[in-house]
């Protein structure tokens, strides 16, 4: 007599269902990622650039080179203008006089959201129960549980 | 002065468009610096991508963030290139420079553009304006009746912005931004394909060319989901031969006689439509904006009245993205919706929607009053960056 107990209810309580916080923070990053300029790191990131090898190219193809000297003479103009996209947000948010930067932005929309089943892209009707994201069948629900589905938990 | 030459410089986010305006046609140039693989000597600049023979796993580093001039090394070292003579072979020297920058452009980044110009390349006279502009008075110009009216929807890379222009100048309470772009679109199938066929995420480059390709504007997004379901000929459907930079150097969609024998394929079914949807409703991917047809009514709104009729009535989309076929359609599909019957609608997609704004450029410097408008050596070397307070008579 020691578990009489179901195990669908047993399993239902194993199953982890992500927050309302962290859905959001996924959906955030999801975002971010269409941002990006690349998803790899640099190829030439473990290179070594070192001075004394010599230099195998003809002049013509390194104009980066070529412009290493003058490059010191204006370090000072870029350290000015050199600002990432957070500070010039930064300040544009001091300017109050509108229109600006921030009330160009077009409105959210009016219209209820579509969905698409994140598997094969159709429309789709059903959500996961523990990450939220969209299927359409059962069968797009197992291929999710099976590949996507909490696999890289935020 | 006068008989100097003058250089348009497009400078986009992916693309610079630049040529003298004495030019045909701009020479399109990446505005960015990439790393290949297989090459690890060297870092390609613009146009020496051509010289690229295997450009899978292409890095990019690219000057533009969100749309605006950041990364200032990057583009000095693109725009040292494109003015060698290993490419463009323009000498900005004692040129007189139309350059364009994206609306609400920050004033850090139009005193840093202008400082290069002139202090880097020695230019004689400089002006700086949007590119929307451009296309505005190339518009006109192509018509020749100086309907100088127009709403410009700007489909770019890193997002689209619709302006309304009434008689040349543009009306700034009813620009409108949607941050969605070229940009977006290719990351979003780059992420699609990855899951649904075959790891692309290293693939920018070429996921990129492959929604040029295959991808389109859905007419009735309903009727052609059910048409990727279906089975047989109606299905649509595209197959698509990838690149492997050894026989196959561009991708291509397979035809129903190409002979495959080990070339790699993908098969593309509601991917191609439902990735350009994103402009359409940003919201499907998460992107808490309207889309294109709300946002230009949501503009309007800011327009007089008796505008309306007009404007709509003078619709122009450039860019990158206006490429998708079927989107004119769409567009007046979704704005017919939502405007009154008795409005008038007309919505023109040029030829070239890339370099449509550099073409107004060339007859920008035609202007009589062209020089009026820039800031010349003279007043730069007299007043710095504060000569470009001149700009917003003209604006």
């Amino acid at each position: 007599m020691t578990s009489r107990e179901s195990h669908r209810i047993k399993d239902a309580e194993k199953k982890r269902v992500l927050d309302e916080a962290a859905r959001r923070r996924r959906a955030r990053k999801a975002v971010e990622a269409l941002e990006q300029d690349n998803f790899h790191d640099d190829p030439h990131a473990d290179l070594v650039m070192s001075k004394k090898v010599p230099k195998f190219q003809d002049s013509s193809e390194g104009p980066t080179r070529a412009k290493k000297a003058k490059k010191k003479n204006n370090e000072f103009i870029r350290a000015k203008y050199r600002k990432n996209l957070g500070q010039l947000l930064e300040e544009a948010k001091m300017l109050t006089e509108e229109p600006n930067y921030f009330s160009a932005q077009a409105p959210a929309p009016t219209e209820p959201e579509r969905h698409f089943c994140a598997v094969c892209g159709n429309f789709s009707n059903y959500t996961c129960t523990s990450c939220g994201t969209r299927f359409c069948c059962l069968r797009c629900l197992k291929t999710h549980q099976d590949t996507r589905c909490l696999k890289w938990t935020a | 002065m006068v008989n100097s030459k003058t250089c348009i410089i497009d400078n986009g986010a992916y693309t610079a468009k630049v040529g003298l305006s004495t030019d045909e046609a701009p020479r399109v140039i990446p505005n960015c610096v990439m790393k290949a693989k297989s090459e690890r000597r060297r870092a390609f600049i613009g146009d020496q991508l051509k010289d690229l023979k295997d450009a899978s796993g292409l890095f990019y580093l690219l000057p533009f963030q969100k749309g605006y001039l950041v990364n200032w090394d990057i583009q000095k070292t693109v725009w040292d290139h494109i003015f060698s003579p290993d490419s463009s072979g323009i000498n900005l020297n004692d040129a007189n420079v139309i350059i364009t920058e994206p609306p609400f452009n920050f004033s850090t980044i139009q005193e840093g553009m202008m400082e290069i110009f002139f202090e880097e390349y020695e230019v004689e006279s400089y002006i700086r304006l949007s590119a929307s502009k451009l296309a505005a008075i190339h518009y006109a110009n192509e018509r020749e009746n100086q309907v100088s009216s127009c709403i410009v929807i700007d489909m770019g890379y890193s997002f689209i912005h619709i302006i309304p222009f009434i008689k040349g100048k543009y009306i700034k309470k009813a620009i409108k931004r949607i941050e969605v772009g070229g940009k977006v679109l290719t990351n979003y199938f780059k992420e699609v394909i990855s899951y649904r066929h075959l790891n692309m995420m290293d693939e920018s480059y070429v996921a990129n060319q492959i929604k040029e390709d295959v991808c389109f504007v859905s007419e009735n997004l309903h009727e052609d989901m059910k048409n990727a379901q279906k089975k047989g000929k109606d299905r649509i459907f595209t197959e698509y031969i990838l690149p492997d930079f050894s026989n196959v150097k561009r991708g291509y969609i397979r035809k129903p006689e190409d002979v495959i024998t080990d070339q790699q394929t993908v098969k593309f079914t509601n991917e191609c439509f439902t990735i350009p949807e994103i402009i359409f409703h940003p919201s499907d991917v998460g992107i808490k904006q309207m889309g294109v047809a709300p946002t230009l009514l949501e503009s309007l709104k800011s327009c007089e009245e008796y505008t309306h009729p007009v404007l709509l009535s003078n619709i122009i989309v450039i860019g990158g993205c206006a490429k998708f076929k079927g989107m004119k359609e769409r567009l007046f599909k979704e704005i017919r919706c939502l405007i009154p019957n008795d409005l008038p609608l007309n919505i023109t997609i040029p030829e070239d929607p890339i370099s449509y704004a550099w073409q107004g450029g060339k007859e920008f410097s035609n202007f009589p009053n062209y020089f009026e408008m820039t800031v010349t050596k003279a007043e730069y070397e007299e007043s710095g960056v504060q000569a470009a307070n001149k700009f917003e008579l003209f604006e």
